[in-house]
């Protein structure tokens, strides 16, 4: 056997544990309420939303769900790989796992890849479910080639809560730090950022709290390069229509090409030198 | 490198790293305790026992031993080429001093997996079940094990892939005493198979009767390494022996005897005496004297490791029957 195809046995073994654990049971509900929910209360065709939105295109629809990949499945991402490193040290595997004369990246490979397919399955079958929701309901099938980047994205937001969960894991010495590191992350990613983009750009004299200033939106729509939700709301709305957020899809792309390659470079060279 | 020597450690050294908080820099860290410069070779088939009180550097020299913390300065070599990490943990099986095994994986599952870490086949590790004594255990979960079957376990995978070295720390914790001498079988079994074995214990005198070769560590450094009896020698200890005996020796005999200790009963009487001429054994059969016990002192590892250091029991860190700190509690008295 390869070294290449252990690997990947072994991410698929930490895979099935997270998958089948009774955390995934509590948190399935929860993701079954905010990702398959939230695409079931957008379509409905009499929505009264703020501004008067009205979503006229199953993309946009499913740009609205995705607030519930935000809140639920980022959180599960956390949640299921918080303790990934943080369990083993304290129960002592880890200083067996070290010991093993597998190289330290491929262990770190593992433990990111199994981690994040163990919420990455889920999530992406009840996307699949949301986009048939939309389509039932409102009658607006999405693309294939639009549900094909609206699964790439979820996929790109929940690997980067995964590795931070796992750095989180790795930083700390036990796992009450380790959740506590997690969470604030994902704390202040998902309900601070907007406090934190309208106080810098209440700073910097932008109008804050005209939504249809567009200074405001491109000084937000920058900034948000700085948040991994930022980056994940900047891929989608590569496939929406007459949004300017002052970032291009290039720009969108690189960013999210930043957001995965340094943590997982980060998370790598802590692995190499984790002592237990 | 002799043929025999399977590893040889040079001038390895580890520090750990402390917090050192500045106000400037809270996250400042400076060099804390660690492993001074060890030269240690290690020969196919020798058990060696290290020994040192806690915080000596035991479970460092094993974690660096095994790979897993790094080695800052040295080099450790197999065969005249020098290992790299990857290569060292390739050939060192290492079994850790706490591994809680949780989980609702099976024993087997976990060796399974274990087996893929280190590059064996499936059938090796089961195979490890039977020299582990868990095969009717195969498919029991982690978390209804024993403490004595964990520490099975974590044999079980130090020994996937056939190691060169097998570094054991602390690998008597938690046994019972029956499971600690089927252990102590195991180990000498693997030890004739050639395998190189280096084992710390605080279980002494499990200890003392396992190895053949010794290291005393005592902070971060090699005091002294070899057999028993070489220690002995080099550290200046003399030859003690028990005599017991049914009657009172005669003066005759006892001329040039330098005797430490004597008490006598009406049955017998018992003596430690040191440095025995050659044949008193023979004299005192010849002399009709019925001999009940004739035995060897050997020093206890605690004495090696005191005469290695300089240092008392209670300076070591080994003496901890002094409760001269603790007040005395008034008897009679009622609590408030």
């Amino acid at each position: 056997m390869t070294p290449s195809s252990r690997m990947w046995k072994l991410a698929i073994s930490v895979f099935r544990r997270r998958v089948l654990s009774t955390r995934m049971v509590i948190m399935l509900p929860i993701l079954v309420l905010f990702i398959p929910g939230m695409a079931w209360g957008f379509s409905d065709p009499n929505i009264q939303l703020p501004a008067d939105q009205v979503p006229e295109t199953a993309a946009e629809t499913m740009f609205l769900a995705s607030i519930g990949i935000v809140f639920a499945g980022t959180m599960a991402a956390v949640l299921l790989a918080h303790d990934g490193i943080s369990k083993d040290r304290q129960s002592g595997v880890l200083e067996l796992r070290l010991s093993q004369p597998m190289p330290r990246w491929r262990q770190s490979m593992i433990l990111v890849i199994g981690n994040w397919a163990s919420i990455a399955l889920p999530v992406t079958v009840l996307m699949l479910i949301s986009m048939w929701l939309v389509g039932y309901r409102s009658d607006m099938w999405i693309s294939a080639s639009d549900s094909i980047v609206f699964v790439l994205a979820a996929w790109l937001v929940l690997l980067w809560y995964t590795i931070f969960a796992l750095l989180a894991s790795s930083l700390a010495k036990e796992q009450g730090s380790a959740i506590a590191f997690s969470i604030g992350l994902w704390f202040l990613f998902t309900l601070l950022w907007v406090l934190f983009t309208t106080l810098i750009a209440a700073l910097n004299g932008v109008a804050v709290g005209e939504s249809k200033d567009a200074s405001y939106s491109v000084f937000e729509g920058r900034l948000d390069l700085l948040s991994p939700n930022g980056v994940y709301h900047h891929l989608l709305e590569t496939r929406l229509n007459d949004v300017n957020r002052g970032v291009s899809p290039t720009g969108a792309v690189l960013a999210a090409l930043a957001w995965t390659l340094l943590p997982l470079l980060w998370f790598t060279r802590r692995i190499k030198r984790l002592v237990p | 490198m002799a043929d025999r020597d399977v590893m040889k450690f040079s001038s390895v050294k580890f520090r750990h790293k402390v917090p050192a908080p500045k106000w400037f820099n809270p996250f400042k860290k400076a060099h804390g305790a660690g492993i001074a410069e060890i030269d240690l070779t290690l020969q196919r088939g020798q058990i060696v026992g290290l020994v040192g009180t806690n915080g000596a550097g035991k479970t460092t020299l094993l974690r660096m031993m095994s790979g897993v913390l790094p080695i800052e300065s040295g080099y450790v070599s197999a065969n005249g080429t020098i290992l790299s990490s990857l290569e060292l943990r390739g050939r060192v099986g290492f079994m850790p001093e706490h591994v809680r095994w949780s989980g609702h994986e099976s024993v087997e599952q976990t060796l399974v997996e274990f087996a893929l870490l280190r590059g064996c086949s499936k059938e090796s590790a089961l195979e490890i079940l039977t020299v582990i004594g868990l095969k009717n255990r195969a498919s029991s979960p982690l978390d209804s094990l024993s403490q004595g079957m964990r520490q099975r376990l974590s044999l079980g995978i130090a020994l996937l892939g056939t190691p060169d070295v097998l570094v054991l720390d602390e690998p008597f914790n938690g046994m019972d005493p029956v499971a600690i001498d089927a252990f102590k079988r195991l180990l000498q079994s693997l030890a004739r198979k050639g395998i190189a074995i280096v084992i710390s214990s605080h279980h002494l005198f499990e200890l003392d009767q396992l190895i053949d070769t010794l290291a005393l560590l005592h902070r971060g450094q090699l005091v002294a390494h070899g057999t028993t009896d070489s220690i002995q020698e080099k550290l200046g200890f003399e030859q003690l022996t028990e005599v017991c005996l049914d009657s009172e020796l005669p003066k005759k005999l006892m001329h040039g005897l330098e005797i430490l200790e004597h008490s006598s009963t009406d049955i017998n009487h018992h003596m430690i005496l040191q440095s025995v001429r050659k044949n008193l054994l023979k004299d005192i059969v010849k002399s009709g004297i019925g001999v009940i016990t004739w035995r060897e002192i050997q020093p206890s590892l605690i004495e090696l490791l005191c005469a290695a250091t300089g240092l008392d029991r209670q300076t070591i860190g080994m003496d901890v029957e002094s409760s001269a700190w603790i007040p005395m509690r008034k008897l009679q008295e009622e609590e408030e």
